[in-house]
């Protein structure tokens, strides 16, 4: 059977079913977390993940880190971008770095919204972690929220003595929305010739306006961010253009014509997801386009599944390959 | 499980909190999770280590709170909030911390106890015998055991003594033991093995189920050209068969209409999967569906067979006769 670019409801097939373990985590939170957001219910949304937000006492994982929020010029006539800094603490050589672009589906989040784990990883192995606050969707559409990221990493280069980074090695990574604006910064990179990452992390990335894989139908009203809730963000930062033939890849990624020239990328992502088959694609891209990409594939998982429920064996290996990537990248 | 343990501990413990911890071990086994997965979710459900040591089935399974593995640890200390696996059984799943137990955890460790129960008797009890467990299953079947011993044996089996379970026999004189969920009292786990189903009964009377069992193996058959027939026969669904089964044997003289099958059988390598299947075919079309041929070979065939027995099977006494001394010719080859 060969997926259509038009498969209708009617006519999708049975979703991949979920690991037991995430399935089990899922219902006990399904109340919290509805697989579909309309901007109707955004408001709620927001104000749910705020609570959910880590202090800066959390942050500083009882002085590991110093944690200080710097305000740096935003794009030009744009008001300042605000970059969360978290730096191992007594540190004097010049350190790789992660710049983290949140995730929350173009419309929530702000530079806190988890970056749990990428804190686990600057603790690991030893960076600094940037995390980029951006203008949400649909009060600020596209190009705002990459535009606030591309200040942003530029800024972070240009200022890599100065935040003790080395600016050869740093790191562009983002979780789901924030994946998609992570791969935006490296073609924005590649075609202004900005500050080349020494690698991408896209954690189940946000890809594709189009909205329109067989895995985008298969998932619709399960699991996480189904189709529905991708048509809100989307069309909350596109409005009228989404889908149609004039979207920029800076806005969805997939709609870039050439992958080529990119740095090094990880993707993974569930096998449960809506972004299931833009992400797999993206990577099939790279690969052909004569790039170096690892890509991995988690049977059963929904969108995010690790955050949710990170205590699950999926979500420990998952994230033990992302780490063990980094390290492959970092340390040679 | 950072969110989640935190929502069920902010959860007044008389409202939510104790359908949530049903609901996750509930779907645990509904999706066939395995023990670490269920000490995963004990720990995470309770924000503390816990600890599965189970000495019978040499089971150790140990997490911190955030769901890793642990090993080792020392030995529990008996002030820790701990379960058993079966009512009066020794503690096997511990909550490493001082007790006592909060209503929330008393109750995550209850739910989470008896789901590692029932896939220790999913996992140990029917498919993957160990040594150990396979001689207690001897014990537990045994009509000359003494039924304290038996009762015993089935709680090191991690049996529910008060519950119902039914033996299963198997080529070559095995046996095996299955517990009943009282909720699907009716779900046998018969796999694709070569076996008899017996009742299900309470756990002390298990020798019995093992003897109807046995007897139900009698009735079946590879399932193969050669030998066609059921694979797998339950001996609560035989009816008045069962007697047949307490008459006849190897050494029994074969009555006339078995004599006959065997030389209707001797005449074509077709003629015992063809008789097979219009004995057990709702319909003669159905007959040859099942054994792949066209209605009019079916026709020509039986009419050679009809010839060799010295009787009509297109009527429903014939098609009796037929499977009687289908059933009866099983029942030669076994005692």
């Amino acid at each position: 059977m060969t997926p259509s670019s038009s498969s209708s409801r009617a006519d999708r097939m049975p979703p991949p079913p979920f690991d037991p373990e995430l399935a089990a985590a899922l219902e006990v939170i399904r109340e919290h977390v509805p697989p579909s957001i309309r901007l109707e219910t955004l408001d709620t949304m927001r104000q749910l993940r705020r609570q959910l937000g880590p202090s800066d006492e959390d942050l500083r994982r009882d002085g590991a880190f110093d944690v200080t929020e710097r305000r740096v010029p935003g794009p030009q006539g744009a008001p300042d971008v605000s970059l969360l800094i978290c730096r191992p603490t007594g540190a004097t050589a010049p350190l790789p770095a992660v710049y983290y672009v949140h995730g929350g589906g173009m419309i929530m989040g702000d530079n806190r919204t988890g970056i749990e784990e990428p804190l686990d990883w600057a603790r690991e192995l030893g960076l600094v972690l940037v995390s980029v606050e951006y203008r949400l969707a649909p009060d600020h559409p596209h190009p705002a929220p990459v535009e606030d990221c591309y200040a942003g990493l530029v800024w972070t280069a240009g200022n890599a003595a100065e935040l003790g980074i080395d600016p050869d090695r740093l790191i562009v990574a983002g979780t789901s929305a924030g994946g998609g604006l992570a791969a935006a910064l490296a073609l924005m990179v590649r075609d202004r010739g900005g500050p080349t990452p020494a690698g991408q992390v896209l954690l189940c990335p946000m890809l594709d306006d189009r909205n329109e894989t067989p895995s985008s139908h298969q998932m619709e009203g399960l699991g996480i961010w189904d189709r529905n809730s991708n048509d809100t963000g989307w069309t909350a930062l596109l409005g009228e253009s989404r889908g149609g033939p004039d979207v920029s890849p800076y806005a969805a990624p997939a709609r870039a014509e050439d992958l080529s020239g990119l740095p090094p990328t990880f993707i993974d992502v569930g096998s449960a997801e809506t972004f299931r088959d833009e992400d797999v694609a993206y990577a099939t891209r790279i690969w052909q386009a004569g790039g170096q990409a690892e890509l991995h594939v988690w049977p059963g998982g929904f969108h995010g599944f690790d955050m949710l429920a990170p205590h699950a064996a999926l979500s420990q290996d998952a994230r033990a390959a992302r780490l063990r990537w980094l390290r492959r990248l970092l340390e040679g | 499980m950072k969110e989640l343990a935190g929502r069920l501990a902010a959860l007044d413990p008389d409202a939510g909190a104790a359908m949530q911890v049903i609901t996750y071990f509930d779907r645990l086994l509904e999706g066939r999770a395995g023990l670490a997965a269920l000490v995963r979710g004990a720990a995470v459900l309770t924000g503390h280590p816990v600890r599965l040591a189970d000495e019978p089935h040499r089971v150790f399974v140990r997490v911190d709170a955030e769901g890793r593995r642990m090993d080792g640890g020392g030995l529990p200390d008996p002030a820790w909030p701990s379960a058993p696996l079966e009512p009066d059984g020794p503690p096997a799943l511990w909550l490493e911390r001082p007790g006592p137990a909060g209503v929330v955890e008393a109750m995550v460790l209850e739910r989470a106890s008896a789901a590692i129960r029932t896939v220790l008797v999913r996992t140990r009890g029917w498919a993957h015998e160990a040594a150990p467990d396979q001689a207690m299953t001897e014990v537990l079947l045994d009509a000359a055991a003494p039924r304290g011993a038996r009762l015993r044996a089935a709680r090191r089996l991690g049996l529910d003594v008060a519950g119902r379970a039914r033996a299963v026999a198997l080529a070559g004189g095995a046996a095996r033991v299955q517990a009943v969920d009282a909720t699907r009292p009716d779900a046998v786990d018969a796999g694709d093995e070569r076996a008899g189903i017996g009742p299900a009964v309470p756990v002390a009377d298990l020798p019995e189920s093992l003897a109807a069992a046995r007897t139900a193996l009698r009735f079946t058959a590879e399932g193969t050209d050669r030998d066609p027939g059921p694979r797998v026969v339950h001996a609560d669904r035989l009816g008045g068969l069962a007697v047949l089964a307490s008459a006849v044997g190897p050494d029994t003289e074969p009555v006339p209409d078995v004599r006959a099958l065997e030389r209707a059988v001797a005449a074509a390598p077709w003629m015992l999967v063809t008789l097979d299947a219009v004995a057990t075919g709702s319909s003669l079309r159905a007959a040859a569906a099942a054994i792949n041929v066209h209605h009019s070979t079916l026709q020509d065939r039986l009419a050679g067979a009809e010839h060799e027995l010295g009787w009509s099977v297109h009527d429903p006494q014939g098609r009796l006769r037929l499977q009687l001394a289908l059933a009866l010719r099983r029942l030669h080859r076994t005692a």
